[in-house]
């Protein structure tokens, strides 16, 4: 039995979180001022003097580089997703060269420092290509990056679909398309949000490393003011707040969508 | 059974929290970054080594303080510096307006000046064709290189990397018109680039750089005794000593070459 005291520490089994009540605001409050007061303790034992005026007169940098990472990571991930969905197609593919192909991809990407790849993959590949634009060979990086994570989950979420339901379907005449179609594809998505939305957000972090090929996005910027104005915490705050606001929106997208694709079985 | 595990975990980490600090408080905390040879570098077993290493320890035995070096990324030291987790820097600085309104700096020990490496076709002759559209430019994070190429060269772009390696490569590739450094590491890559680069080593800047020893504002303690080591060290002959041991063959090539020799208080 739980005591009755207790019970305003405890959500109900099977709901996503307490409806907005006493008891909700009361641990929202807890778990704030707890961060808080970590923080205040931390930076009021720090011998740090902040100088935010210097940084604040670059405020115009910081948005072109906030303004470039959006840029890279939307492309990325538009690109990563289609890369991963192909190629977790091929490791689920009867026709062996293809399948071959798909899992050297994903071992040897995964296996591989990103900092390697984008070293090996600009100086060289790109340059034996005469592919000069760096903007364009670091999206197809991240993108070849992410996209082997994306295909390991995508196959998971699709090897977790039980083998009965797939008899079932073929007993009942379904074509390999319309098995994807209609049995796989509505019970994977939902199965495999919460790992996609978590790859995703690491590809936006991730893009800070192209800053080592003079990608001009936040984080070269924001080491850049830190070059020009020494004031190494003002400048990397805003870059930590600067990522939040881009991957806080898709956490809370992929949060909904899981609602929305939720059915009762 | 839980909350004595619970407990004793609690305690374990005030305990924890209890000991971290300083170990011994008389040691003398020298950051630099290892990455300018001979200046900054490891020897074969990966102990830091060269001139910058050598005078902290002359410094150590000067002040009777043992010697810690710390391996601190160059964009890194200031910041290091003003949190005090160290006490001072050498790292082949040089003594900047910009630098002096965060640390203070000894008096000067050695000086140095910028030199460009160019690439093979590239059309810059002299240091005059950079500033115009369509020049681009290399440049080391935080280095005298940066901050000049900022100020002098607005109509140019402007790639920052991390490494000098990196630089030195795009160069090579023909990515960057040129790299600017100081003279010494230009040289010594122009020779390992005979055939993709070339160098212009005579100097452009109105005044020499001259680097000195950086420490906090408020450490005048430490100041008046590190000007008096660099007076009594340069009166010893130490220079001279130092000199001999690391930059024999680049002192005569440069006598040679009859280019003012750079290492010299």
């Amino acid at each position: 039995m739980t005591k009755k005291w207790m019970r305003c520490f405890l959500r109900e089994s099977g709901r996503e979180a307490p409806s907005p009540c006493p008891s909700t605001l009361l641990n929202a409050l807890l778990v704030a001022l707890f961060i808080l007061f970590i923080f205040i303790f931390s930076f009021s034992r720090l011998e740090y003097d902040f100088h935010w005026a210097g940084v604040w007169a670059y405020r115009a940098k910081f948005l072109r580089g906030l303004g470039m990472t959006l840029v890279l990571s939307f492309f990325s991930l538009i690109v990563s997703f289609l890369l991963g969905s192909f190629f977790a197609l091929g490791q689920k593919s009867r026709f062996l060269p293809f399948y071959f192909f798909s899992r050297f991809y994903v071992e040897i990407i995964r296996g591989t420092p990103l900092l390697v790849q984008i070293l090996v993959f600009f100086y060289v590949i790109a340059d034996a290509f005469r592919v000069q634009n760096r903007y364009v060979t670091g999206v197809v990086i991240l993108s070849l990056f992410a996209g082997a994570y994306i295909s390991e989950i995508i196959r998971a979420g699709i090897d977790s679909i039980g083998e009965t339901q797939l008899e079932t379907a073929r007993s009942l005449g379904l074509t390999r398309f319309q098995q994807y179609r209609f049995i796989i594809f509505p019970q994977v998505f939902k199965r495999i949000l919460p790992p996609l939305a978590g790859q995703l957000v690491s590809l936006i972090k991730d893009s800070s490393l192209l800053s080592i090929i003079s990608v001009s996005e936040f984080t070269l910027n924001a080491q850049e003011v830190n070059a020009y104005t020494y004031s190494t915490l003002e400048s990397y705050l805003p870059l930590a707040v600067g990522y939040l606001l881009i991957t806080y929106p898709i956490s809370n997208l992929s949060k909904r969508l899981e609602r929305a694709f939720s059915y009762e079985t | 059974m839980k909350e004595k595990i619970i407990g004793f975990l609690f305690v374990m980490s005030l305990l924890l929290f209890a000991g971290c600090g300083h170990g011994e408080k008389n040691v003398l905390n020298v950051g630099m970054e290892l990455a300018y040879p001979p200046f900054e570098m490891t020897d074969k077993e990966g102990r830091p080594a060269g001139i910058s290493v050598d005078m902290a320890h002359e410094l150590g035995k000067f002040l009777n303080r043992p010697v810690k070096i710390w391996n601190i990324s160059f964009d890194g030291l200031i910041p290091s510096l003003k949190t005090g987790k160290i006490d001072v820097i050498i790292s082949s600085m040089t003594i900047t307006e910009e630098r002096s309104q965060s640390v203070t700096f000894s008096n000067p020990y050695s000086k140095a000046y910028l030199a460009l490496l160019v690439s093979k076709d590239s059309p810059v002759e002299k240091v005059e064709d950079l500033n115009s559209k369509g020049r681009v430019i290399a440049v080391k994070k935080g280095t005298t290189g940066h901050l000049y190429a900022r100020e002098h060269f607005p109509l140019a772009r402007i790639n920052v990397f991390d490494k000098e390696s990196a630089c030195v490569l795009e160069v090579v590739q023909k990515k960057a018109d040129c790299f600017i450094y100081d003279q010494m590491t230009i040289f010594t890559n122009w020779q390992k680039n005979p055939d993709t680069t070339r160098a212009i080593l005579k100097p452009f800047q109105k005044d020499f750089e001259y680097w000195g020893m950086a420490m906090r504002k408020d450490d005048t303690e430490l100041h008046r005794q590190v000007n008096a080591f660099l007076e009594s060290f340069k009166e010893n002959g130490g220079f001279d000593r130092l000199a001999e041991k690391y930059l024999k063959d680049e002192k005569e090539t440069f006598d040679e070459l009859g280019i003012p020799f750079f290492f010299s208080p």
